[in-house]
This record gives structure tokens, sequence and C-alpha cells, in this order.
């Protein structure tokens, strides 16, 4: 069991125990409350140049199956357990956690008090962090002086588009870094489904005749996007029914005026509940988000927020007052995360098959 | 035993996207009213105002119709227009306003029919729309929904029960073979 | 839209007995302080004679009855209360709510039932109803059918597939069963069934028997907003009772997917049934696929339910309550050291906590000692780590019947034996299974035999290589290092290698090995604030902090076994109320997580801690407490901490001159109280055993005042205080006297008052003598105060305490019991003639 150490861009340093990959690698550290679905979490690219904290203490239980991940190539930076298991055999023909992490190049450290790291990051807010083999002065200088990429979304979306083939509504699902969970929910809805990358224009999009557009996951800032997608966003939203997730949601409050803040702790995790403002009802999903929709910026006369969250108070979602084109910054997947909210992708469905049938007048 | 085909949460979320498609077809709620045709009609228009309310806060008239009387195939003596609307609340103007007419299921289409030509009794309002949670097809009259929760194709052999809460205990759309 | 509520009556839990123990007067008593806050007027019905919820009620609003129906029918017409609650009652409780509606006493009485509406209840109590409703909404439930031939038993087959499990249908008790895999051994198993049934009828129905059983709890308002309150994992599958399962929280070998579909499952069950409350679920899900069955609804309060709550920390009664009266979650407003969000947030947790039952059988040798459908446990310890292997360990250290800390083994059975119980498990379950690893058998094999998940053994697996290490290498820094980390604390370390706790003591001091307490809270660390219940685990942060006023630490008494285990808790509950007017910020570490001193309102500060040597002297060296308390006769434990000098141990009783005996046999007893050489009388009782028994083994009924009182109680009182020598005895003692009839009363002892009849003279003398006894130790007793109150001789009725015994449940023959094989006690009061 090799030591090795967790650095805070603030100057804390863990010593702990490795598994997975002995990479030495940086990223921004994040803690993750979800209590199941480590491997959905490792695997979602919205981790892409992070380092993950589970607060759930005993991870790698069940191993990893086939059918679980959201990505073919995770691009999480490391990840952070109290304890973990080693465990393979199952039913599922599962790998082991250390087995996956190695095959990817994530490092890992376990025996680490993740309750301390959470208070800290709960107190410190969002920091840089390193995975190293000695905590010394040469480290913190490098911790310090890496600058974490910002071309995030080009590294993870696909940079072709391929296709889905099923034989029900036609989706065109924009890749800004793409989870699977949305893919499967298309799945089982019969989608015939094209995945395009983030920079394909309206026109691209348009041409491929979708009855509904997917605005997909993805990770950090919506900022760092140029406004090219933006114009995109607004030339499709009154074409096609429109549905936007996590930095897809971002992106559409973004181009349809609002405006976006970085939360000081980023929050992860299943806990928060999140009420539907037309009916007053709260519901759980899983919440990955670093960045939020400024509420105050928000032009009533073109959206309404139709979900909160009743803890830090963010915009959960939004929906255009003038085109079927809504948006949520939670995972209504449920992978992982409760499946409160998948009944949003059957809205979706819906409103699709309207358009079809109807061969609606409003477009 | 029937098989249900919308749950609770299925419901729901159907009469908020219907709630969203009003606002988004109308460009607002502005000279909005809701007529519910009874008996289900008329707690699914409540249930719309009521989302209208919270989404906007604006109160949105909501009436009730009872066309028993208005149905054309279903033979009744002939009563005087004052008795015919004697089962009916509707206690605000419709003249230029915006009708929705809400109904639980939309079939053969009699229904609205008899609701059409009950409202234009009542005056002249600037449009009528036609919001139904379920819309199973077979029509005998040329009429469509504007608004439909769900589509449930089903043979005429079928039958499909609405329940909401207020009066049935359960919310659920069932189909009974 | 909370519903008006001015008059309510409550059911209480009723004794101790298998099944439930002090969950349900811990949950009334929660229940009871949130009520509070509402100005509705309780009435609550209840005969647990060691209930501390009665005790908070105003005397005149709390009918000490059995909890049944027709008491609670006399009790609706007397009160004409507006509301009843159940869900405190257990199954009982729902199931005399049930007949209420059924009745029509609630309509015609216009009672509101709350948590869940008449037409609802009948759904879940009805048990083909709640079927049906599983049904409807596309859960699955077994599939059983009756069958009168082959030809339909095969018709169900292609069904519902194999395996199935056949019963012959009798009303004499057969209770053999047979599990068909394939055609052949259908063919015989029916073939037997149909000789054993006269009515010529077999039952078939699905089997499940390997399934992994998953719990859930969850809780519903008014407005249909749900949250999941912790998922719950048997580590024993599908056939041994939940009850007697080793379980763990949160589900250890669950996916995601799998965990999800079983969480929307109990969120459309408690819409499907309207709950307004809590609502805990029974899954059995499969090991091969991600099929499953609903087992079991329970939308009142369970061991389980509680088990959620302790776990999580999540405020889940208070919560409930206000849930029940028609509040929205949204709206509740929790008291002021939890975050303002945590009742309406889902609780996440980032520890682990294993449940070990306890079982009766050093008490009642001569029943069946299987764990099989049928329950048998009588009490449960909870150990909390970081880890599941510290959890485990924790859970452990508590659940022996031994009070030494050591990691008990089977190392002396063989290994036919071995074998044998890995598939017919007894109580020590545990054991056999670590036994087994460590005589070789592969984990593979352990699995398929026990139908365990592997996950469980690896981890028991890694405890033993641990114990080993820590075993092979006495005294070393690494070693109480691995020690630590898995939960062994220092005082098994101490046992482990024969040394004196000092030593290691010692040796932490030298190594800077802190022990850090972490909350137990349901944000996961997200919320800094946090609540103040907390367990160890060696760790970088510790955020327990010491209060900086006087303080009193009290040692719960950890499990539930037989014996005067309820009275205790009760026992304990009330010292805890008692220091706190005496002005202590008070501290109670305990393991029993059904505990009634648990309960978060009764002390400033909860250790969920094994009760152990070790773990005491961690806390002690944190808090720096002004006294320790040790309730109960726990003499091994006293006699260790005595042997610290330093610290201020007081034992309630105390350990003074134990009993003193002529014989062993009494009818009748003068208890007195002594402060100094004051002997103050304080009543007498008759004692009952079974057909005129004497011997004070079996002595079942205590009756207040004794029997002749009128023409005997003085003479007797002024004989007994004669005879006390006030420098032998202090505080409650009772003289004893066996009488031959003729009021001819001959002293056969001298014992200082025990536990249970301590708590029943707290509950008919209208003096709280723990209260009186804690104050005397102390030095804080007003004694002028109490004569004042005390009035041996004034009697206005007869009070009855009866001892219960679990034989019926356990399928004993035996009737009597022995005090020793007391599960709890009934409180009764008759008016005299």
């Amino acid at each position: 069991m090799t030591e090795r150490y967790l650095i805070l861009e603030d100057g804390s340093a863990y010593a702990g125990k490795a598994f997975g990959s002995l990479a030495t690698t940086t990223g921004e550290i994040v803690a993750n409350s979800t209590m199941n679905g480590y491997q959905e979490i490792i695997s979602n690219q919205i981790y892409h140049n992070q380092i993950i904290v589970f607060t759930q203490s005993s991870i790698g239980n069940t191993g990893l199956d086939q059918n679980a991940y959201e990505s073919i190539l995770p691009s999480a930076k490391g990840v952070i357990v109290r304890e973990y298991e080693n465990l393979a055999t199952d039913h599922f023909k599962r790998i082991s956690l250390d087995k996956y992490l190695k095959q990817h190049k994530i490092p890992g450290i376990y025996d680490v008090d993740t309750r301390e790291i959470r208070h800290h990051l709960q107190r410190r807010g969002n920091m840089k962090a390193s995975i190293v083999d000695v905590a010394d002065d040469h480290a913190f200088d490098q911790l310090h002086a890496t600058v974490l990429t910002n071309q995030q979304v080009a590294q993870v979306a696909t940079p072709k588009p391929f296709p889905n083939p099923d034989e029900g509504a036609n989706v065109v699902v924009v890749d800004f870094g793409l989870k699977s969970g949305i893919l499967r929910e298309l799945s089982h809805r019969d989608c015939n489904v094209t995945v395009v990358p983030w920079d394909f224009s309206a026109a691209q999009i348009l041409d491929l005749d979708p009855d509904g557009i997917v605005l997909s996951t993805g990770p950090g800032s919506p900022a760092n996007l140029p406004t090219s997608v933006l114009k995109m966003i607004t030339e499709v939203q009154s074409r096609a029914p429109l549905f936007a997730i996590g930095l897809g949601h971002e992106l559409f409050a973004l181009a349809n005026g609002a405006k976006i803040s970085q939360l000081n702790v980023e929050h992860h995790g299943s806990n928060h509940p999140i009420r539907e403002i037309i009916t007053n009802e709260i519901f759980f999903a899983g919440q990955e988000q670093g960045y939020a929709v400024d509420p105050k910026s928000i032009d009533h006369a073109q959206l309404f927020i139709t979900y909160v969250d009743l803890v830090n108070g963010t915009v959960q979602g939004l929906r255009h007052r003038d085109y079927p084109a809504f948006s949520v910054q939670f995972s209504p997947d449920g992978a992982p995360g409760p499946k409160d909210s998948v009944g949003l992708f059957d809205d979706f469905m819906e409103i699709m098959a309207r358009r079809r049938d109807n061969n609606d007048d409003r477009y | 035993m029937g098989k249900i085909i919308l749950d609770k949460m299925a419901m729901q979320r159907a009469l908020t996207r219907i709630t969203y498609e009003i606002v988004e077809k109308n460009k607002g709620v502005e000279d909005l009213v809701l007529i519910g045709i009874k008996t289900r009609g008329i707690f699914l228009a409540n249930r719309i105002a009521d989302r209208l309310q919270q989404l906007e806060n604006v109160s949105i008239p909501v009436g009730e119709l009872d066309i028993t009387n208005y149905r054309d195939d279903i033979e009744h003596d002939a009563v005087s227009t004052d008795v015919k609307m004697s089962n009916n609340k509707i206690n605000f103007s419709i003249e230029g306003k915006r009708v929705i007419l809400v109904d639980d299921v939309l079939y053969t289409g009699r229904t609205v029919r008899a609701a059409l030509s009950a409202v234009m009794d009542l005056g002249r309002p600037k449009s009528i729309n036609l919001a139904v949670l379920v819309d199973r097809g077979h029509r005998e009259l040329p009429i469509r929904a504007d608004f439909v929760g769900k589509n449930i194709p089903s043979s005429q052999k079928e039958k499909i029960k609405v329940y909401v809460t207020e009066i049935d205990d359960k919310d659920a759309v069932e189909l009974i073979k | 839209m909370t519903i008006d509520i001015k008059k309510v009556l409550i059911l209480g839990g009723g004794p101790t007995n298998i099944g439930h123990e002090n969950e349900l007067d811990a949950a009334a008593f929660e229940r009871l302080m949130a009520l509070k806050k509402t100005g509705a007027k309780i009435i609550y019905v209840d005969n647990n004679a060691f209930s501390v919820t009665t005790d908070e009620i105003q005397p005149a609003n709390v009918y000490v009855q059995e909890v049944n129906f027709q008491n609670t029918v006399n009790i609706i017409e007397k009160e004409k209360p507006d509301a009843v609650m159940a869900t405190t009652g257990g199954l009982n409780g729902m199931q005399i709510a049930w007949q209420l509606a059924e009745s029509g006493i609630l309509s015609s009485n216009n009672i509101t039932l709350l948590g869940i509406k008449p037409a609802d209840l009948r759904k879940v109590m009805d048990n083909q109803k709640l079927r049906d409703t599983l049904t409807e909404i596309n859960e699955k439930v077994i599939a059983s059918k009756i069958v009168a031939n082959d030809d339909e038993a095969m018709d169900f087959i292609r069904e519902v597939g194999f395996p199935v499990i056949v019963k012959p249908m009798s009303s004499s008790h057969d209770t053999s069963r047979f599990i068909c895999n394939n055609t052949d051994e259908l063919e015989d198993a029916l073939d037997v069934s149909f000789k054993r049934t006269y009515i010529k009828r077999c039952s078939i129905e699905q089997s499940i028997v390997g399934y992994k059983e998953i719990e859930m709890v969850g809780i519903r308002d008014a407005n249909g907003n749900k949250i999941l309150i912790s998922g719950m994992e048997d580590m024993d599958p599908i056939g041994i009772h939940s009850g007697d399962s080793i379980i763990f929280a949160p589900t250890q070998t669950l996916i995601n997917e799998e965990y999800q579909a079983l969480r929307t499952a109990t969120f459309r069950i408690m819409d499907a049934l309207n709950i307004t409350g809590t609502c805990h679920v029974q899954f059995a899900q499969s090991r091969t696929s991600s099929n499953y069955f609903v087992t079991k609804v329970s939308p009142f309060f369970t061991r389980n339910t509680i088990l959620a709550a302790k776990a999580t920390g999540y405020p889940l009664t208070y919560v409930s309550s206000f849930l029940e009266l028609g509040c929205n979650l949204t709206e509740i407003k929790l008291p002021s050291k939890y975050s303002k969000f945590l009742a309406f947030m889902e609780p996440t947790m980032d520890h682990v906590v294993v449940k070990i039952p306890l079982w009766p059988f050093r008490d009642i040798t001569d029943v069946d000692q299987h764990l099989n459908t049928l329950m048998k446990s009588v009490g449960s310890t909870i150990g909390i780590g970081r880890t599941v292997e510290e959890a485990i360990i924790k859970s452990m250290h508590s659940s022996q019947f031994s009070p030494r800390d050591v990691l008990p083994s089977v190392s002396t059975v063989d290994d036919d034996d071995v074998i044998n119980q890995l598939i017919h498990p007894l109580a020590s379950r545990i054991l056999i299974l670590m036994e087994a690893l460590r005589r070789g058998f592969s984990i593979d094999e352990l699995s398929e035999l026990t139908q365990i998940d592997r996950f469980y053994f690896y981890k028991l697996n890694q405890l033993l290589r641990a114990q080993d290490f820590v075993v092979n290498n006495p005294l070393s820094p690494q070693s109480i290092e691995i020690g630590h980390k898995y939960g062994f604390g220092d005082g098994m370390l101490a046992e482990l290698w024969q040394v004196n706790i000092s030593k290691i003591q010692q040796m932490n001091q030298n190594y800077h090995n802190r022990v850090t307490y972490k909350a137990i809270e349901p944000s996961a660390g997200e919320f800094l604030e946090c609540t103040n219940i907390f367990y160890s685990s060696y760790e970088l942060e510790n955020e327990s902090r010491p209060f900086t006023e006087k303080s009193a630490l009290v040692i719960g008494r950890g499990g539930n076994q037989l014996g005067p285990n309820s009275a205790a808790d009760y026992y304990t509950s009330q010292i805890l109320r008692s220091l706190h007017k005496c002005g202590y910020k008070t501290i109670i570490m305990n393991t029993n997580p059904n505990a009634v001193s648990l309960t978060p309102q009764l002390s400033d500060k909860q250790y969920i801690e094994p009760i152990q040597l070790g773990n005491i002297l961690n806390i002690i060296d944190l808090e720096q407490p002004d006294v320790v308390i040790l309730p109960g006769n726990r003499h091994y434990l006293s006699k260790q901490l005595k042997q610290f000098k330093n610290l201020n141990i007081l034992v309630l009783p105390p350990d003074q001159k134990v009993a003193t005996y002529n014989q062993k046999h009494a009818t009748t007893a003068v208890d007195l109280f002594i402060e100094g050489d004051e002997v103050l009388p304080v009543t007498t009782i008759s004692f009952v055993g079974k057909d005129q028994m004497t011997d004070l083994r079996f002595i079942n009924d205590y009756k207040e005042p004794m029997d002749n009182w009128q023409t005997d109680e003085a003479k007797l009182i002024a004989d007994a205080s004669k005879n006390i020598d006030t420098h032998e005895w202090q505080g409650l003692v009772q003289v004893l006297y066996n009488t031959t009839g003729d009021s001819n009363y001959e002293m056969t002892g001298i014992r200082p008052v025990r536990i249970t009849e301590t708590a029943f003279l707290t509950k008919i003398t209208g003096i709280n003598w723990i209260n009186v006894l804690v104050r005397k130790y102390l030095g804080k007793l007003d004694l002028d105060s109490l004569k004042d109150d005390l009035k041996p001789t004034e009697h206005q009725r007869s009070a009855i305490m009866t001892a219960h015994f679990p034989f019926r449940e356990l399928q004993s023959g035996r009737s009597e019991g022995t005090t020793k094989q007391e599960v709890g006690s009934s409180l009764s009061f008759k008016n005299f003639e």
C-alpha cells in the first residue's frame, strides 16, 4: 500500500493510501454526497478536470458493470474515498474499481478523513488540488502553477456526428460532454438519435429534420464556449422542441439573455429538495453543478423559472414562454440519483409527438 | 380490473405541460378563461387554474359546464333554454375572451361539439381552444384538441376511465378491457 | 392546510415483547414533545409499566390500560377526541385503528384517523386488498395459489415459473414446506402434501428463498411530497426474519439502478396508500437480476423505522408527527439545533451502521434456536463506524453475553457443525461465518451455502486478517493503528493482549493516537452546524466539543436482553431528566437504537458507542464530566471503572451490601427510603407468584399496597424500620417477609429495591424515586419536602405490575418464568372493593 498525498491549493495536505493509477494529477476538488452510483459519477464527463471526494464512506462495494457507464473514456482527475473495496465478482461480470481506475489512468486515494475534507471545502470554497507522491514545496509550486484548460467541452465531446438508430422520434443530441444516461432514456423511448458535435450550427442540426433537440450535460463553465453556440440555440429553439440538461441548461439560459454565476462551493449530490413552482411539489434528482443561472438576470417576458433548489435557492429549470423549449440543471435520468423526474423525458416525447401528429402550425 | 396508463405523477405532469402550452399558444394569460366540462373536466380546469396562479400569479376564472342536454346523441324532451343552463356555473362574461374548454377524455367529439354549442349560447368569445387529458381517438366529428395530455390509442371495445382525487380518492387514468 | 386538532388520542405500544421493545415508547415520547407545540390536548393509553411517555402527560389524561379495541372504544366514548394517532402503537395500534374504522366508530364519532385514511388502511391490513393495490400500480408481489390437483399446480407454474414452495393446507399445525426447483421435485412435493391435507388443498407460492432483503423507510406529506429516509440491507437472505437479521445502513450491495427502483417503488406505494407520515416497505431483491418483490408494507412505527432515523440522524418522529397532522414537509419548523433545511432534505450518510440482534437463548434454552421466518430476538445493538469493518466490530462489542470486551469466537465447534450452522443458522450466526472463513472455506462456497452476498465475506475476511495481525503483534504501534481502524477499541486490545488498558492509553499518548468523534447528521457534512449525536472513529477531525458547564455522563444499558432491561432504560431516562433538573449538561452513551434514553430530547449529547471500558474512558477523557453515572447492576463494569481513582463514579442503585436472605421466599415487602440515619417508609408490596409460589425467582406480580394493609401494614412498617441498620443500608431498601396467614409475618431478608420495582414505585407513589436517588447521591436532596410528599399508609387504589415472558412467541411450552426471563411488564390499577 503506497502512501500518497492529496494536496490542496490552500496549503492543506492529506496523507492517504494509493489505489487505481499512480499518476500525478491536478484538478478542481469537489465533494459528491450521492450515496449510490459511484460508477456513474466517476465516468461522467462532467468531472473532466476534477478530483472527486466521495462523502459516502464505503466505495467500490459492487464493482463496475458494463451497463452503467456514463461515458466510454472517463476524464476525472482523481477519486478520494474513506474506504474502498476491491470487489469484482458478480453476476453482472463486473470489474473492480481499482482495475477500472488503472485502466483509465485515474489515481485514487483512500483512508483519508473525507468528512473533514468536505467540511474544509464547505468553509473554504472551490479550489485546485493535486494527487502526488510527495507533499513537498515542489508539489505545491506545481499545483499553484497548473492552469487547468478551459477547452473542456472540446476535449470530451464527440468530434463527429454519429447515429444511435431506432424507429421512433428523430432526436438530435448536441454533445457537450454527454452522459450516457440521457441516451439510455431516449433509447428506452425508441428514439432515433443522432449525436452531433457541440459546435454544429443551427442549419446543420435542422438539416437533420429533428422532431426534437437535446442539449446535453457537460463539464466546465458555459462562459468558456463561443457565442456561436448561443446563436445556434436561439435559432433552433423556435424550430423544434428543445430539452436542455446541465451545461445545456446553462447555455439555454445564456442564449435567452440570462446570466450565469459560479457557486462558491460546487454542489454534487441528490439530497436537495427541488421545488416545481407550478405545482409546489418537491422531488429529488442528481445534481452536479459548479455554476448556476442568476435568477435576477432572467427576463420573465421570455422565460419561466420552472424549478428551484430549496436549499441554495438556485434556478433548477427554465422554460421558454413562446416555444416548447425547456431546460433543467439537474439530471433527470437518475444515473446516478433519484428517478423522480425521469418523466421529463416522457414530456419531451409528448411534445415531439404532438408536433409530428399536428404538423404543428406554431413553427 | 383496469390497467393504469397514467399514474398520479404522469397525470400531474400532463396537466403541467398543458398549462405551459396554453400560455405559449396564447402568448400569455390575458383574457383567458377556463371552462371545465362536467364532471372531471371541472376538476382538471381547476388544477390548470391553480397552476396558472402559481406560474403567473393571476387568478383565471373557471366555469363549469353541464352539457347533458346539448348532447345530440342523447334523446331528451324539448326543454327551454333556461332549464338547459341551470346546471352551468359560469359567473363571468365570455364576451371577447379566450376560452379554454377542458375535458378529461376526447373520444367521438360529441361532448365537445355540445360544449361548443353551449358556450356559443353564452356569448361571443374571441377564441375557443380545447384541452383534454386523454385523446383516445375514434372521432366521429371534425374536432381536434389543441392541448393533449396523452394520446392513448384504444379500441372501441376498451374503456378509458379517468380518476381524480377530488372525487375518486386517487389520480389515475385506467384502460379497462 | 393542517388538520385542526383539539384533542387527540394516541395509542401506546404496550409492554416490551418480541417484535417491539422501547422504540414505540421512544416514538410516542418524541411525538408528545412535538405535539405539545400545537396546543392539542393529548390522551394517551398504554399499560407499559416502564413507559417514559406516560410520565410526561397529566395523569388525568393517561389511561393505564391494555391497548386493545374495547378499551380504546371506551376511552373514545368518554373523552370524545377529534383524532386518533395509531402509528406509535405499532401493528397492534394499526389493527385497533382498522377495527375502529370498520366498526364505524370513527365516522360516527367524527374522529379523524391521522396518518392514513380508513379506506387506505383497509388496503394495508387486508392482505388481499394490499395485493390488489400493489398489482394495480405494477408492483410485484409473490404470487400464490391454492390448488386441488396437479394440473392446477402446473397451470400456476406455467404462469410464474420455478422455484416454488408447496405447503399442504391443513387446520392442524403442519408447518412443512417444500421448495421445488423442477417438475420432478414438484410432483414429489405435491404427492406428499396432498397426503397430509384432509381438505385436499395445497398452497403454492413463488419461492424467493435466497433473495436479498432490502428495507426502505420513507415519509410523505399530504401534498404528496416524499423523502426516502434510508435504505437498509439485511445481511441474511429472505428466510430469516428481518428482526433476526444483521442489518446494514446504508445498503451495501445494491447498484444505483436497483436502489433507485426500490426507492421509486416505495414512493409509489406511499402514494397509492395516501400515507401522511412514515412508511416502512420491505422488498425481496433478486441476486441475479433486477427483479424484486414487495414483501411487507408497514405504515407505522417499526424497529427499523427507528433504525433508519437513528442511522441518518434525521428527526423522523418529530417530522412525521406534523406530517400526520397534515403539515407540508416544507412548513415544518425543526428545533433550533437543526439546519432549517433538514426537514425536507433527503438524508445522505457518510458512515455505516450495523445492527446485530440479541437473542434470549441464554435465559430460555428449551426452544428451537434456529433463525427462520419466526422472529426470536428480544433486542439489538448498533455499531457505527466510518468503515464497514469498524461498524461490524463495534456492533459485536455490545452484542455478546459476557461483559468482558472480547471478540467472542466459536472455535470449538466441529467442522460438521460449522457446515450445519451455515445452512441452518443459529444466534451465533456471524461468529460461525467468521469461523468458517478462518477454517479456509472459500468465499464462493460460503456465499453459496448461506446466500449471503460475497461482499460481507470480504469484509469479515479483512476483519480476520486485521485481528490476526493485532494478535500476532502485541503492543506494536501498527497493531494499535490497525486495531483502531477496524474498530477493536482500546478495551478489546487490552483483552487480546492481556494487559491493563492504561498501558494502551499510554501508548496512544506516545504515538498521538487520538480518537475523534463524528456527528451523525443527515447532510454528510454539507452543513457545518451539527446535531449532538456522535460516534467515534480514528480520523483527523473531532467534532464533539466538551461542555464548558457542569456535565454528567450516563452510561446506558446497551441492547435489550431478557431481565430488567426495559426498566433499566426507564431508569436511565429518569436519571437524565433528574440530572438536567439539577443543572447538569447530560451526556448519554448507549448502543440500543430502540432505547428511550437515546431520544434527543432527553439529553444534551448522545454517543452511540460500545458500552465498554475503552470507549467509556475515551469519552470521559474528552468530556471531563463532573460525574459518571452507571445505572443498573453491572458489577463487572463498575469494578473496571472504579480502578480509575480520579473518576467520580456513581453507581445507581449503589453497590452496597448485597441482599441478605434468611430464605429466598417472600410474600410481602416493606419498601423504605433511608437517608443518613433517617428511615422513611415508602409503601408495602405483596408478591404474587404463579400457583402461590413464594420463591423470589418466580414472582411475577407486584401489588401495592400489600394484602390486608388495613390491618397489617402499620405493624409491618414499624417492624421493618426497626430492623434496618442505617449504617449498612442507604437509599431505597426492601425488607422481605413471608406470611403464613393470620397476620403472622416472618422477616426473610433485606435487599436494595430492584430497578424494576423502583420504576414501579415511581409510577405509583407520585414520587419520582429515581430523581430522589440521583439527588441523594449528588447531595441535593430536599428531605423535608420528600417527607411532606410521602404518604406511606394512605392508599386510594391498588396498583399491580405484572411481568411478561416471551414463551408464546418462542413457541415454548413453559408458562412460569423467572425474573431473569422477563421481557417486559404491564401496569394496572384497581379500586378497592
